[in-house]
């Protein structure tokens, strides 16, 4: 018996009941390693697996929920020992049976990056270990999860270490979210695409509770439903499961029509849960749900359905841009992260994103931008890039279901780009030329979109997930083009039904007032069936097309988002105009207006020097809000405020200077970091904006910052003062570690030290050059050190 | 459980306003409460244990988890019993910290003293809960690992006895930091006769030489 032949062969597939739940009986004690009882008590582990085989569990799930490395790292144990002790007890107790055994896995037990400090890859590699010891399991189960990005290193390391059918289960809440906010349909999309066998959901509530969760599972995916709910909701005080073997059947019969395929029980269940399960099931028939699936793409907390026009934010791309180059050779993330929080306040659903620039390591920045990128924006992504290298180390780190821009209907493209769409369970746009170039009709371009669509169905992957991109070409150089394109789109729409990209801006290049022929041509597109316009969604005329075009097209009914957005633009403009009277750049600053100061900087520069506005007017305003918190006027906030602000005021005129071919002056580089075992950053955070402020470069290395990474990046870009911060008693260790070892190795660099649990005297113990007691402190020192 | 709204005071005191000019601040205090208290979701759980006294220290029964220390020993000194407490303000409190902070720096830092100031709530509805669930009983404070002479060291056991990933998803990492990090794990002793009035707050805290808020008479809420 296999897998694939019992969902074949069987109307529903019982799973078996807690694991937990009936050592706990047996005498294990709370917060013990119950992986171990495999070695110790294999008696235990094999009655238990025994008892759901004779309650008629057609697989059951070996003792290795936890039996990783992480986990067993203070047992003695490894995980080789344990998952091949476990998986030969659940062989055993299922010899002479059609029972099948499946390898258990549930989370590492520490959370993955941003939240903890566990890497994808990390992940990836302890998931991948159990795997290779699991190898005589039947199939691999992976379940609980709570967190989507550990999910799928879980479920990559399972089809990229074995060939077993895998079940995957999450973990949802009654608002139907996860812990760690992933949604039902992100999961669906997300793991269907990633070649998942069944998908369902398990632990947290009970039948009942679980029935909206379900529902809304069925609608999202085509594969197998898998349901493994608690015995209900366990008493708070006692933690006692209160639902009975009886009620428990029942209520999962109600769930049957909702698709459900796999049942069985989590907490709080025994194999008396199972016989009642199989008992009432019998005679029921499966109900295989009938979803109209659709064109997705997601991260875990924000599912974009593409069943009206969405936007794709065309910012995140050097092209043309200087500053935007200037911020990718140097490394400057933090610049690449305001891109993408401007597009999305200004309504980009989707975000392109392009990092190739030539002399810089493309696919390393691309996983690093799209890292940095997920950790402050839900909005999906959309992989931009010429080389399948690049595109592949995105897919594989992207948290969620990407977009991949571009396949095209050349052979090396085909062969090369949809296999990574198809493994990584992306979309893809597909551009409409080949060898020959763009071709001009409307009707060849039709033909290769045709080409694109049936290669990608060859492989699997569905054409709803391929979108097709007719091209835009310039008016001024080909004005009978412009209808080529629109022809072409119309028919991909209609004979194809696929989903349509545009580069729109593209149609202006060369004319003059580029915004009003941009916002025509994406109206016209509009019309003719365009559903993903790439444009610049900062430029208000193109987001108003937008937004007019679904009132129009009875997207937005009864107008809501219109007027929500509109309704009350009259007096936003009154308030704008009361707040710039009388207001000058010192004023701004010294008061928090973020708006005020950029937009008074740039017409500033129009008629004054740029470091005349530093020196005179910036600079000035930043020491008076620093004497005044020193004097106690103001307080943190406040300060933090007026940085913002003089940041702001700083971006506007580094852009002036990058576009007029000069840089910035700066004043020196610090490296900051918050150090190893550390993830509150905030202070950090702090420090560095008042730092820049004072044009000072940082090289921000983040939190839990390796200490040799803290010597190596001072001495690779020459820095002479490294600002270390620790919030907690444990981490301490690791800012003496990385202070030692700058002594070591870079003797003449200084060192300030600051967070919540350092004094004066610590700081001096182990070895910093300077205490900063707070972030204008720091300023300070750096002044001290660099001038 | 739901937050309704938060105690503002406290969290101004943790951005250090302590007796300054706080009105200009509040238009953006409301804007990030609102945005927070949108974005968690707090989640607590508790359980009640026996104690036993061991030569190690106090043993919660059917666990292998035992309180070392003088501090804890006499924080439940008269308690035939104890609740552990697990709480958190849940993991949109780091997102949204988290987006601000590339945003806007000024909202990152209020929004995260909100954030220090909300979970104190959250424990505070799970005690009164607590008293409510066990009528007619004497409780003591709660109780942190890192307090006194209660090693922080046990944070990754007390988390495993509560399993606490699971039912609410808070986890500890190596370094033994909580995550989410606006989360608290606690001890709450438990008797049936009255308890003697202990030292609470500041008089037993690790910081209180160190601590700013101390020294200028201030207290820090927790």
């Amino acid at each position: 018996m296999d897998l694939k032949r019992l969902i074949k062969e069987r109307e529903f597939i019982f799973l078996d009941g807690a694991m937990g739940t009936m050592l706990f009986d047996k005498g294990l004690k709370m917060g013990e390693i119950p992986e171990l009882l495999n070695i110790e008590k294999p008696e235990w582990i094999i009655d238990i697996h025994k008892q759901y085989v004779s309650a008629g569990s057609d697989i059951v799930y070996s003792n290795t929920f936890g039996a990783n490395r992480y986990k067993l790292s203070r047992s003695g144990k490894t995980v080789s020992n344990v998952v091949s002790a476990a998986i030969a007890n659940a062989a055993e107790a299922c010899k002479g049976t059609d029972t099948l055994v499946a390898l258990d896995i549930g989370p590492i037990g520490q959370l993955l990056e941003p939240a903890g400090t566990l890497s994808f890859e990390e992940a990836y590699d302890i998931f991948a270990e159990v795997i290779k010891a699991g190898n005589d399991a039947d199939l691999i189960v992976l379940e609980t999860m709570t967190d989507l990005h550990e999910l799928k290193a879980a479920l990559l390391a399972a089809k990229e270490n074995s060939d077993k059918p895998v079940i995957t289960t999450m973990t949802f809440e009654e608002n139907l979210r996860t812990f760690t906010g992933c949604g039902i349909s992100a999961m669906a999309y997300t793991l269907e695409g990633l070649g998942a066998d069944a998908i369902g959901i398990n632990c947290s509530l009970g039948p009942k509770e679980l029935m909206p969760a379900v529902e809304e599972l069925s609608r999202c995916t085509s594969l197998p439903i898998v349901l493994k709910p608690n015995a209900g909701l366990p008493d708070t005080v006692t933690g006692e499961y209160s639902v009975t073997p009886k009620e428990f059947a029942q209520l999962m019969t109600e769930l049957i029509p909702l698709g459900v395929k796999f049942v069985g029980g989590c907490c709080g269940t025994s194999p008396e849960f199972i016989r009642e399960l199989k008992a009432v099931f019998d005679g029921r028939k499966y109900l295989k749900p009938e979803p109209v699936l659709k064109s997705v793409c997601c991260t875990p907390a924000n599912t974009v359905f593409i069943d009206r026009p969405r936007v794709i934010g065309e910012r995140i791309n050097p092209t043309g841009k200087k500053r935007f180059k200037e911020a990718l050779a140097s490394g400057d993330i933090d610049y690449i992260l305001t891109q993408a929080i401007e597009q999305q306040h200004a309504g980009a659903d989707i975000l392109d994103v392009n990092v190739g620039l030539p002399g810089i390591d493309e696919k390393g920045m691309m996983v690093k931008v799209i890292k940095a990128l997920q950790e402050v924006t839900d909005l999906p992504l959309q992989i931009d890039s010429t080389d399948p290298a690049v595109i592949e180390a995105g897919l594989r780190c992207y948290n969620g279901k990407a977009i991949v821009n571009s396949v095209n209907g050349e052979e090396k493209s085909l062969l090369s780009v949809l296999p990574l769409v198809k493994r990584y369970g992306a979309a893809v746009v597909g551009l409409c030329l080949d060898e020959n170039g763009i071709p001009k009709t409307a009707e060849e371009r039709f033909a290769i979109a045709c080409k694109i669509v049936s290669r990608a169905e060859a492989l699997g992957i569905d054409r709803r997930d391929v979108f097709i991109d007719c091209l835009t070409l310039t008016a001024s150089a080909e004005q009978d083009g412009v209808f080529e394109t629109l022809n072409a789109l119309e028919r991909v729409r209609k004979e194809l039904g696929c989903q349509t990209v545009l580069g729109v801006s593209n149609i202006s290049f060369g004319l003059p007032a580029r915004e009003t022929v941009n916002s025509c041509f994406l109206t016209m597109a509009l019309t003719k069936g365009l559903t993903l316009p790439i444009i610049n969604p900062n430029i208000e005329a193109m987001m108003q097309a937008v937004r007019a075009f679904n009132l129009l097209a009875s997207y937005d009914k009864g107008s809501v988002e219109f007027i929500s957005h509109y309704g009350n633009s009259q007096a936003v403009t009154k308030t704008d105009n009361k707040e710039s009277q009388g207001v000058d750049l010192a004023y701004a600053i010294s008061n928090g207006l973020k708006g005020e100061g950029a937009r008074m900087t740039a017409e500033l520069l129009k008629t004054t020097e740029a470091m005349t506005i530093i020196n005179e007017m910036l600079i000035p305003a930043l020491d008076k809000t620093g004497s005044d918190f020193e004097t106690g006027k103001i307080f943190l906030p406040q300060l933090i405020q007026s940085a913002g602000v003089a940041q702001s005021c700083f971006e506007v005129i580094k852009q002036h200077l990058a576009a007029n071919g000069s840089a910035s002056e700066s004043k020196g580089r610090i490296v900051l970091a918050t150090v190893k075992g550390d993830v509150h950053d905030i202070g950090k955070n702090i420090v560095k904006v008042l730092l820049e402020n004072y044009g000072y470069e940082v090289i921000d290395l983040g939190k839990d910052v390796d200490c040799q990474l803290v010597v190596d990046t001072a001495k690779a870009k020459d820095v002479r003062l490294v600002g270390l911060s620790a919030l907690m008693t444990t981490t301490l260790p690791s800012m003496e570690k990385t202070i030692r070892l700058l002594r070591e190795q870079l003797p003449e660099c200084k060192v300030m030290v600051g967070g919540a649990v350092l004094t004066p005297e610590y700081a001096e113990q182990i070895g910093a050059d300077f205490y900063a007691r707070d972030a204008k402190e720091s300023c300070d020192i750096a002044k001290k050190v660099l001038g | 459980m739901k937050l309704e709204h938060i105690d503002t005071d406290l969290a101004l005191l943790y951005m250090g306003s302590r007796g300054r000019d706080v009105s200009p601040l509040m238009p953006l205090v409301r804007e990030c409460e609102e945005r927070l208290l949108k974005a968690v979701d707090p989640r607590y759980t508790y359980r009640y244990f026996s104690l036993d006294k061991t030569e190690d220290g106090l043993t919660l029964r059917n666990t292998d988890l035992i309180l070392k220390g003088n501090s804890i020993a006499e924080h439940l000194r008269g308690c035939d019993a104890c609740i552990l407490l697990c709480a958190t303000l849940s993991a949109g409190a780091d997102t949204l910290i988290r987006k601000l902070s590339a945003e806007d720096m000024a909202s990152a830092f209020v929004t995260d003293c909100l954030a220090s100031a909300a979970i104190e709530a959250v424990c505070d509805a799970a005690e009164n809960e607590i008293k409510d669930k066990l009528p007619g009983k004497f409780f003591t404070w709660r109780f942190s690992p890192g307090y006194g002479d209660l090693p922080l060291e046990i944070q990754q056991k007390f988390v495993a006895v509560m399993n606490s990933a699971k039912l609410i998803g808070l986890n500890v990492t190596d370094s033994l930091m909580l995550v989410p990090t606006k989360s608290v794990t606690a001890v709450i002793g438990v008797s049936d006769t009255e308890l003697p009035r202990s030292v609470r707050g500041c008089g037993c805290c690790n910081m209180k030489d160190t601590c700013r808020f101390h020294k200028e008479g201030y207290h820090c809420g927790s």
